[in-house]
Order: C-alpha cells, then structure tokens, then sequence
C-alpha cells in the first residue's frame, strides 16, 4: 500500500495560516490503514489545529470530512460542495488525492497535511518497509522473491557490494543488505546458481526517469458511445 | 423510555461525609430535571439499602439510576441485580466514583470537593440520559470442565473444591510428581496457547509429546511455586537464607531468630530482580519495629539499593530508624557479597561512607524474591495483566480478590504473590469454589457494553485484530470487522485505534464522552 506520515503540526499551520475557511478531507484507504489519513487522524489533526489557533489567537473554521478513495474523481464528487464551499482544501490522503481534488477543480486550493512516502508492508502494527519503487519491469523471481532495486541502497542488480557486512548495509547497519537476505533465499530454495547468473544492464524506460507515466488498457476504455451514457467524464 | 431518574447517595465510606455534604448533595440532586426519586443510604452495596432503593425505584416507576458512592467495579453486583429484577435496565445505572476522584484527592479542600461532587453528579445525570438500554444474550457453555492450571498446594485444593460443585477438573501440571487429585491429573504438561473467551475456552496443552486441544469453561491459574525459590549468589552462600514472609511467619510463631539480623534487598543484587516489590519494603520495616519493639537490644540492620516505602510507610521508615534500625544503601558500584569461605558475613559498600562494611549475622532474610518465570508467559497466553511485581493482577481486593479482569478465569496462591502454605491453599479453595460455581451456570451471558463495528467505514485495515488482547474482532464475510461479542471485555482498545473511527463502544461513544468532559470543564471547582 502507499505509505504516508502526516506533516509536523507547524508546517501545515503555517500552510495554511492565510485561509479561513478550510475542509480538511481523509482517505478511507491506504493512507487509513497506515494510521496517516483516516478518519480518526482527520478528526485529530482539526482538533489540534483548534487548540493552536485557540492559543495563537487566529479565527479559522474547520470542516472534517473523509471519502472513501481520494484518488477517485466520483469519490471526491460525493463532497464536491464543501470543496467549492471552502477557501482551502488540506488533503490527509496521499499526493494522489491531494492532486486529484485539484485537478478536478483547478481553481480550488488543496494543500497536502501527508508527505508521501513508500509503497510499503506493515512488518508489524505501526512499521512499515519499503519493498517496492515501481520501476515497472519486475524481477524478483530471478532474485528469491526480494527486490534490488528497493531494498538495496544502490540498486545494484549484481550483488552484494563491499560494503555487506554481516548481513547489514553499510549505508546503515539498521538496513538489512537486500543481496545477503537474497543468497540467503535462494539457498533456501534451492536455487543458488541463480546468484552467479550475471544481470544485463535493466530497462530502465519503464521507470520514472523517463517523465510521468500512464498505464492505458485500451479493451478496458469506454468507447464514446457508453461514455455518453453514463456521462461519466465531466 | 420516559426518563425517570433515581439518584442514590452512600454514606458508606466514612470520609463522605466529614469531607462533603451528602445531603446537600442529594437535596441538590432533587431539584434537578427529570430526578423523580432521591435516596440517601448507609451502604449502598448492603442488602437492607438495596431493597429500599430498589423499592423506592420501582414506586416511582424509575428507569435511570445514578449513583454516587465509590468504585462501579466495588458497587455490589447485587445493586444491579437488584434493579435488573425491578425491570430498571443495568445499563442504564451511572456511577460516579465519589471516593476515588473527590474524597481522596481533595481532602484538604471540602468546599472544592463538594463543587467537583456537585459537577460530577450534574455530568452522570446528563450521561445517564444520553445511554440506550442495552440487551445481553445467552450462549450455552460446551463443557463443566475446570482447568488448574498448577498441581502445587492451592492448586490442589482448588481442584478439589471445583470438584466439589460438580465440575470436572483438570490439572495440568509441568512436573512429573504424581498425586491424588480428583477428575484428570495431566503430568509433564504444559499450557501452550488458549482460545474463547469465559465458559467456552479451548486450550491447547502439550502433554509430553503430544499436543492436544481441551474445551474448559473456567480456568484456575494456580502456578507461582517459583516465588520461593532463591536463586542468586548470596542465597548460594548462606544456605540457611529466608525469604522474608519466612522470618516473618517464624518471628510470629514464637521462634527466637539468632541475631543479628541482616535484611537484603535481593538474593541477586547485580541481577534482574533487582526491582524490590513495594510491600517487601513494607513487611521489612514492619518486621524491623517489632523486633525491635520486643527486644530493644536486637541489632537489625536493612542493606538496600532504593528504599520504597511510600505514603504513610514513610513513617514506619522513619519509626523504624529512630527505633536504631540500622539502614545501608548501596549502588551497583559496591553489591552486598557473602565470601563463601565467611558464609555468615555479607560485605557490602556503604554508599553514605564510600566504604565497604562486613556485617556479621546470625539471620539472613531476603526482601525481595523473583517471581516465578512462568507467570509472564501464563499471562500472556491467557491474555490477563500482570501487577507491576512480577504476579497477576487480581480484580478489586474486596470484590474479587482470586478473580482476573477476564470472567472465567481465576487465579489462587503464589502466582498473585509470595505466601505461606495454608494461606495458599486457602486462596485455592475459594479459587476453585468460584470457577466450579461459573462452570455450573452452564449459561453465559455477553453483550451489554461491548464494541460494535460501523461496517461501512471499516477499511478491514486488521489495526483491530492486532490490538484487541482478547481476540474479539475477525473479518466477517463482509471483508470488514466483526467483534465476537462473546469475546469482548468493553476494554475500548480497538475503539481507540481504529483509524476509520468505524469502532464504537456501546454507552460509551464520542458524544458521550465530549458532553462529560464539556460539563466536568464548566464546573467551578
């Protein structure tokens, strides 16, 4: 899931300190489930804006509103009218939701209160590791099921480097070296030799470098005829 | 529901009413909105007051109750019996805990404790008409079994009055010492994961090689034999070491200990269980004045790393002092040590003089004793709290001094804390007593005040599932959260967390709460 972590209460204070009136949306997904955005934080961050503001002496009026996928223009429909009604939009989904409400009303505000962090695995209540950057060509069936590119610091695909050490990294010795755990997987499985296999330079055209990406699945797209049928699109 | 409130006062707690006015406060009470009946009672958890105010209730056709006295948890369950037989519904009985939030912190202040009374009463009243009459269910318990856990003295004798009641016992003993018991004795066993909830748990037990499941209804946690245990270098050295509570029952019986007496803190002072419980320090002083009261020439000394006598124990500290109670502190610089070629001298570095002093004695006592290993993992695997000293946490000492906060489950002897043979067993027989009486009901009632998922804000994150101690939330076939009812304590922790605030706990919701805090915020006190 996208993991996100809410900005320090300063920051979006000062954020958003020249507007007055100022909804304040959460996500029900991702950003929920790793405790950034959910109804709960929403309901927490109003409060503690309230509190600042009440002490600071600075009159500003609060809407806590969350739907169900920021990302989603029908979601954001649902709540269209607070959004037109409200001097600033702060978003508490991830980037996504924040650039959707404005790409959807682009002459509205929506500032985000969430910093965007990682596609990323709850190890337990409260930890999340990155595990994946989406470089759009996978290989983890050559690598023991573990990604390089994410979990190395330098996304070497012919590892481990000389800076392994017992299983750590030298970036930092709380980072496990992603080409120790990978032998380690591999001798689990069986499947070694798979190591001493030298990797080609990857493809990187499928990754962010190349400028901002769209996936498009033409047997999935509405033809003009069903589109004016819903009037889905605005 | 009409809203016919019934307001009851208790006298009980002698500090009442020096401190505040109980009649002011209930005269107060009946000039309140919708209060058709006000009573002032001796003891509310006493039988005779019970039945004039149950009767009081239900002449004036009362449907709300609130009631100023102390803890809900030391109310008498009989209160709400009471009412739930004069149709009064026992969720709709607010308590405001006069003793422990007015009396006790503001002793010094009546006029403020009588105004935070007065808020308090003013914020139940307005509560108690915000809750909904809540429902319980019944489900049939699958078994009478009783599990004891522990075949040591209390858990002996547990299983033996559980028998008594009709139950089916079950002793599940680490060891491999055989003994009679009645029903099964399962040697070389151990308790390894537990599942259910009060009158229908499942267990798994390992029993030697195999790995079995057992259905129980109640359980008696009877282990803690490893209190007396004295483990580390200075029990080593003096063979004839006690543990505190043992000069204390000798000392008592008459028996002239050879002087001088020397107290230490810990029979590992450089080990982990350096934390010396808070009523060692207590008994150790308490022991040191009687002695020293029976013979003003007995040379005590107390060697201690911190001394944690609290409150009104300081007094003792000090009487004990003044008595010539000898005191040395010591740090982790300069540990007590018994040479084991001196076996009745302890060297220890006198942290006051900086110097180190061999004390020669004819008695040594411990003050602290490790508690026995198995608690922790018990505890955990019966998901029940552990005291800050290394035993379980019992419920309210005058209510439920054997019971756990988790109905069904039960806990005597050494595992509460160290103690002698016969108070165990004593402990073992009102242990076993209660959880053959819960076995019998054969029913079990659940709900009430329990968590209640909003499915549609429920993003099925699992935050609940990974918090709640008990095991009551799952994900229905919904995709979303369910709360096994049954399961539930009404803890409020899923409720806290969830981060769709899709949890809420019944009678106990944000509105209620903020409407408390608005009006406990408003009074002048």
């Amino acid at each position: 899931m996208i993991v996100a972590k809410r900005k320090p209460l300063g920051e979006i204070a000062d954020m958003i300190a020249p507007y007055k009136k100022i909804t304040v949306i959460g996500c029900r997904s991702c950003v929920a489930i790793c405790l950034a955005g959910g109804e709960k934080e929403v309901k927490m961050l109003v409060s503690a804006l309230k509190v600042k503001n009440k002490k600071e002496g600075r009159k500003q009026q609060f809407e806590a509103l969350v739907v169900e996928r920021q990302c989603e223009k029908e979601w954001i429909q649902e709540v269209e009218d607070k959004i037109l009604d409200s001097d600033l939009v702060l978003s508490m989904a991830c980037s996504l939701g924040a650039q959707t409400i404005g790409d959807n009303y682009p002459h509205k505000l929506a500032f985000p209160a969430l910093n965007t962090g990682i596609f990323g695995v709850p190890e337990e209540q409260g930890v999340w590791s990155e595990k994946c950057v989406g470089c759009g060509n996978c290989i983890i069936h050559t690598t023991g099921g573990i990604c390089p590119i994410a979990r190395c610091a330098k996304s070497m695909l012919n590892g481990p480097c000389g800076g392994s050490s017992d299983g750590h990294c030298e970036v930092n010795l709380e980072i496990d070296c992603a080409w120790y755990a990978i032998h380690e997987r591999l001798k689990l499985q069986n499947r070694l030799e798979l190591i001493e296999q030298v990797s080609a330079p990857k493809d990187w055209s499928t990754s962010h470098s190349g400028g901002r990406r769209t996936y498009v699945r033409e047997d999935a797209k509405l033809t003009q005829h069903q589109k004016k049928g819903k009037g889905a699109v605005r | 529901m009409k809203g016919q409130i019934q307001v009851i006062g208790c006298k009980s707690c002698t500090e009442i009413p020096q401190l505040i006015d109980m009649n002011k406060l209930i005269e107060k009470a009946s000039t309140m909105d919708l209060v058709v009946s006000t009573v002032l009672v001796g003891a509310v958890c006493d039988s005779k007051s019970i039945k004039q105010v149950v009767q009081e209730a239900k002449e004036r056709e009362v449907d709300r109750v609130v009631v100023l006295a102390c803890p809900k948890k030391v109310v008498n369950p009989a209160l709400l019996a009471a009412f739930k037989k004069a149709k009064v519904n026992e969720f709709l009985v607010e308590y405001v805990n006069i003793r422990d939030e007015v009396v006790l912190p503001h002793m010094d202040d009546p006029p403020r404790a009588q105004a935070k009374a007065e808020t308090m009463m003013v914020a139940a009243l307005q509560k108690v008409m915000g809750l909904k009459p809540l429902e319980t269910l019944k489900e049939q318990m699958r078994t009478r079994n009783v599990v004891v856990l522990g075949g040591g003295a209390s858990g002996r004798k547990a299983a033996e009055t559980a028998a008594k009641t009709g139950a089916h016992t079950i002793i599940i003993e680490k060891g491999t010492k055989s003994f009679k018991a009645p029903g099964v004795l399962m040697q070389n066993s151990v308790l390894l994961k537990s599942k259910g909830y009060g009158g229908n748990f499942v267990l798994t037990i390992r029993a030697g090689e195999k790995v079995e499941e057992l259905q129980c209804a109640a359980i008696v946690v009877a282990t803690g034999g490893g209190w007396t245990r004295l483990n580390g270098p200075l029990a080593k050295a003096c063979k004839s070491a006690l543990p505190l509570y043992e000069l204390d029952e000798q000392i008592r019986a008459g028996k002239k200990m050879e002087g001088p007496i020397v107290i230490v803190d810990s029979p590992d002072p450089a080990g982990k269980s350096m934390q010396v419980r808070d009523y060692a320090w207590d008994e150790s002083l308490e022991l040191a004045i009687e002695l020293k009261r029976r013979s003003t020439d007995s040379d005590i000394t107390i060697v201690f790393q911190e001394m944690r006598a609290f409150g009104l124990s300081e007094l003792r500290y000090k009487e004990a002092a003044e008595l010539g109670v000898r005191f040395i502190r010591y740090d982790a610089t300069g540990i007590p040590k018994i040479d084991p070629k001196e076996p009745n001298v302890v060297s220890v570095k006198d942290l006051a003089q900086g110097e180190t002093i061999r004390l020669r004695f004819g008695t040594l006592a411990f003050a602290s004793i490790p508690a026995n290993d198995d608690n922790e993992g018990i505890a955990d695997t019966l998901r029940i709290p552990m005291s800050p000293d290394g035993g379980i946490r019992h419920g309210s000492i005058q209510r439920g001094p054997v019971s756990t906060p988790r109905p069904g489950i039960f806990i005597c002897g050494s595992a509460l804390f160290p103690k002698t043979k016969d108070i165990a067993e004593e402990e073992g027989m009102v242990a076993g007593e209660l959880a053959g009486e819960f076995a019998s009901k054969g029913i079990i009632e659940y709900g009430g005040s329990v968590a209640e998922v909003t499915q549609e804000k429920c993003s099925a994150c699992l935050t609940c599932i990974r918090t709640c101690p008990y095991e009551a939330p799952f994900i229905g076939i919904a995709n979303k959260a369910e709360i096994r009812t049954q399961a539930c304590q009404g803890c409020g922790m899923c409720v806290g967390i969830c981060p769709s605030k899709a949890i809420e706990l019944r009678n106990c919701t944000d509105d209620i709460i903020m409407q408390e805090t608005k009006t406990m915020l408003r009074g002048d006190f």
